[in-house]
């Protein structure tokens, strides 16, 4: 590990070009070549807190030990000393059985003072060239300022967990007009989408075979119900309704928020009406905003359908207590997604599916190997703000 | 004429989501080893990918009598010990094990295939499978027509929603057999609903040839014979024939490797490019490499190809046995365990270029890789002392086991005067993705629900290159050229280096 205080970025390169030759020089022995340096991307996290620090730091190191990526963390720190950064290096190495090991970098960097507002120049040195730079912004982003605004200058797609917004409400709709004009080579990335990917999955699944698909066009209603029951707590549920209505071409025309969490739309879907109702769930063991049933039904050529996506068993939650907010859905490994079908008459036929733990290195993993440019995403968070400002 | 459906407008954006119908898939020989080893472990992990659709149900048909349940158990324990996800998610496993079921099935018996079809019936209407049908025969090659016969005489190879018939190579022992067996199962089903599993096409490193090439604009302007010197395909095994002499001593190197790996791998690096990465456009690019390779007949095959047969020696350290010493072969066999051949792909293209083939057992790794050897500059710029330590340039694709390609090159040697050496630019697959390749079987079983057959091998395909081997096959089985014996751990005979010496070039050393 290499540690400075009040250093410059050019003395944190020194050290990692330093820490890069001595890795090759040991790995290659005396008469091999140096080996090929490998590295997948440069991934950014911006913590606002050190509780994200800790987040940012354990998942970039998870990250790492997989796939050979430089991670860089940054805290801004107030400014009540004159040094504006202080620099840790640390390296993990990860040895393949079929392969050249990799090391992974982390670079923390506590940043005070102006330079917090000019991260652009701070991270640009510190880039791998043609690999993709993601920008990981914990917390909360400060859309429409001007250190995301910097900072985005130099990455290729801003990751953020809209289910950690602080006034999420407010924070979503600031996200999606961001994403209005945003440079075209921007993506934009949420974790939150990725936790509903079994969910769009499930339900994509039911409408592909064939015989099917007319379904799509006879849909009347649509379910989802969520925990929680304030406004903010409705961003995945508006969400997955936006997806709905922007892959089908449904319009808005009403929508009214109720007592006890409930919401009540209505969506234009060509020459018929889709009547789309949230409902509050109590939040036992579940996170607030989190998606717990999505319910679709309908009917096309005089046969009628059902399709229920549901949490079943009920998700445990962990209850041992965290000393960060962040940490509340550690432990959250029992979980499976129940499918019931019904079409027609007769007995609903039950689809078993195991989901994987959310934790966010698998979250990241998931979401950064194809890239965060994600055109449905755009659309559906559109669609869903649409939706949230109007209730 | 098939009507393309508009795709499902939900599915789009869900990356890597692919989802078949669901259909009930029938496994033959569920009970057998190769279900054991490779297909239920498949289905474990398609399940774990939540790749499996809602009503997709298996059903297990083989001679011995079990109930569900057993087979239940004995599905689990074979997935427990052979996938290649480990620890098995219980959580994942139970609700897969409740979409097996079982049938016994004697294959020569027609009562027992209408048994079958009422059984399908039942799960057809318990869960919305719609008629939809795949029938794995997951048996030995000489049962597949018996098994395409009796599901045609049962009524089961058509009807509502789709049917398919999945075989596994070998594909025939040669050109006739394989038309033979070609004609019994289009009797039954239309050649689009043959799927002819040859599981090396399912491998991610085999299809990344083709993104290799054609995914990328800076290579395709030099993949001819202006600037290719020579194409070297190496299939080598470490390992020996593992208990598998009584069909191998029938088979040998030529028809168990080289007839389907390894002219694949020809056509892989050879074909032009497809209209677009579909069945049809690229399995027609694959048939027209296939018969754009000179024949080998009478003389040339004599000096255009080198067959040899491994004696006792080391391998990674451990004393090994001759081949002719192995369990159920015969002590004088003449039954090669290692092939080398020299092709001539005769297009534009290609013209001139040689495609050396070596495939064997016993040899001292495991490595397959195909080696693009690129002529020297026309002209020593630094002159013939600062070059004499360069190779030509040369890109070489390695399959396995480390997966990826390598670019090797001059740079100069850091110094005062002017020394060029050869260096390597390297790109490993585990080191650069951030995902892990799934296993071939996963891929092909998906591909077959699905209903894409680009990675299945079509039936000209499989004629074309009998057509190449058999008369290679039949001159060897006159005793020409003489079998050439090899120590076990090593590259295999002299007469495979003196091929490539009389045409002043040399293996490369994987």
């Amino acid at each position: 590990m290499w540690h400075g205080e009040g250093v410059t970025v050019a003395d944190v390169l020194g050290a990692l070009g330093d820490i890069r030759y001595r890795f090759a020089r040991a790995e290659a022995g005396d008469s091999e070549h140096l080996h090929p340096r490998n590295c997948v991307m440069t991934l950014i996290g911006i913590a606002p807190t050190e509780a994200h620090e800790v987040v940012a730091k354990r998942t970039t190191q998870a990250i790492g030990m997989q796939h050979p990526a430089q991670a860089i963390v940054i805290r801004e720190e107030a400014p009540i000393r004159r040094r504006h950064l202080d620099a840790w290096i640390t390296t993990d190495v990860r040895r393949p059985e079929m392969a050249c090991a990799v090391e992974c970098e982390l670079i923390t960097l506590h940043v005070r003072g102006k330079a917090a507002d000019h991260l652009g120049a701070l991270l640009d040195p510190l880039l791998v060239s043609g690999v993709p730079t993601y920008l990981w912004w914990l917390g909360t982003p400060p859309f429409g300022k001007r250190e995301l605004l910097d900072a985005l200058r130099v990455s290729d797609g801003l990751v953020v967990d809209s289910a950690q917004f602080d006034e999420p409400y407010r924070t979503f709709r600031r996200m999606a007009s961001m994403l209005k004009v945003a440079h075209h080579r921007m993506g934009l990335a949420d974790l939150q989408w990725s936790r509903l990917r079994p969910w769009r999955e499930s339900i994509a699944q039911f409408f592909t075979p064939g015989d099917r698909r007319a379904f799509l066009g006879g849909i009347s209603e649509l379910g989802v119900d969520y925990a929680g029951d304030g406004r903010g707590n409705r961003i995945a549920a508006s969400l997955i309704t936006g997806w709905i209505a922007s892959a089908l071409g449904w319009k808005l025309r009403r929508a009214t928020a109720g007592a006890g969490g409930v919401v009540a739309a209505m969506y234009q879907a060509g020459g018929r009406s889709v009547e789309v109702n949230f409902r509050s769930v109590p939040q036992n063991d579940r996170v607030p905003g989190e998606v717990s049933a999505v319910r679709i039904a309908g009917a096309a050529g005089g046969t009628t359908f059902r399709l229920s996506v549901m949490h079943d068993p009920p998700r445990p939650r962990d209850t041992s207590g965290s000393s960060y907010e962040w940490d509340r859905r550690r432990g959250d490994t029992e979980r499976v997604l129940l499918t019931l079908i019904e079409i027609g008459g007769g007995e609903p036929l039950r689809h078993l599916q195991q989901l994987e733990p959310e934790d966010e290195a698998a979250l990241l993993v998931e979401l950064l190997s194809t890239g965060t440019h994600d055109e449905v995403y755009n659309r559906s968070l559109a669609a869903a703000s649409d939706l949230v400002e109007s209730i | 004429m098939k009507v393309e459906e508009a795709p499902n407008p939900l599915a789009e954006g869900l990356h890597d989501y692919r989802v078949a119908d669901p259909a009930v898939m029938v496994i033959f020989g569920a009970t057998g080893d190769l279900s054991g080893r490779k297909l239920l472990p498949a289905l474990y992990n398609l399940a774990r990918q939540r790749s499996l659709p809602a009503g997709f149900a298996v059903l297990g048909a083989a001679m011995s009598d079990l109930t569900d349940d057993a087979f239940r158990k004995m599905a689990s324990e074979k997935i427990h010990q052979f996938s290649r996800t480990q620890p098995i998610d219980e959580r994942v496993l139970a609700p897969l094990l409740d979409l097996l079921f079982y049938v016994k099935v004697d294959f020569s018996q027609q009562d027992e295939f209408r048994k079958l079809g009422r059984k399908l019936q039942e799960l057809d209407d318990a869960r919305h499978t719609t008629g939809n049908r795949i029938f794995y025969c997951a048996t030995p090659p000489q049962t597949y027509s018996l098994i395409a016969q009796q599901l045609m005489a049962a009524g089961l190879h058509a009807g509502k929603g789709f049917h398919r018939i999945v075989v596994e190579k070998p594909f025939g022992t040669d050109l006739q057999s394989a038309r033979e067996l070609t004609q019994t199962l289009q009797k039954a089903f239309p050649e689009d609903a043959v799927f002819r599993i040859d599981h090396y096409l399912g491998k991610e490193t085999v299809q990344n040839i083709l993104a290799f090439r054609f995914a990328n604009s800076i290579f395709e302007p030099v993949w001819n014979a202006n600037l290719i010197d020579s194409v070297q395909i190496t299939i080598a095994e470490e390992i020996g024939i593992e208990n598998r002499g009584r069909y191998y001593d029938t088979a040998g190197a030529l028809r168990d490797i080289v007839q389907n790996h390894g002219l694949q791998l020809v056509t892989l690096t050879a074909m032009e490019p497809p209209l677009a990465f579909e069945a049809g456009a690229v399995r027609d690019e694959k048939v027209k490499v296939l018969r754009s390779i000179r024949p080998l007949i009478g003389e040339d095959i004599e000096q255009s190809t080198v067959r040899g047969q491994h004696t006792s020696g080391w391998v990674l350290g451990q004393q090994v046995v001759g081949y002719r010493e192995e369990k159920d072969v015969a002590p004088d066999s003449q039954t090669e365990t290692f092939a080398a051949l020299r092709l001539f792909v005769d297009n534009w293209r290609w013209a001139g270029v040689p495609f050396y083939i070596r495939a064997g057992k016993r040899m001292p790794k495991r490595v397959t890789e195909i080696r693009i050897q690129f002529k020297r500059p026309p002209h020593l710029t630094f002159g013939r002392e600062a070059m004499k330590e360069v190779d030509p340039n040369a890109i070489t694709l390695r399959i396995q086991p480390e997966e990826g390609i390598s670019l090797k090159f001059g740079a100069k040697v850091p110094s005062a005067g002017l020394r060029i050496r050869s260096v390597t630019m390297d790109f490993q697959y585990v080191t650069s993705f951030l995902v892990e390749a799934p296993e071939a079987y996963e891929r092909l079983l998906l591909d077959c629900m699905i209903g894409d057959p680009t990675l299945f091998t079509r039936a000209d395909e499989v004629e074309a290159a009998w057509m190449l081997i058999d008369p290679i096959e039949n001159k060897w089985r006159s005793g020409r050229p003489p079998l050439a014996m090899y120590p076990a751990g090593t590259w295999g005979p002299d007469e495979a280096t003196q091929l490539l010496k009389a045409d002043g070039r040399e293996w490369h050393r994987p």
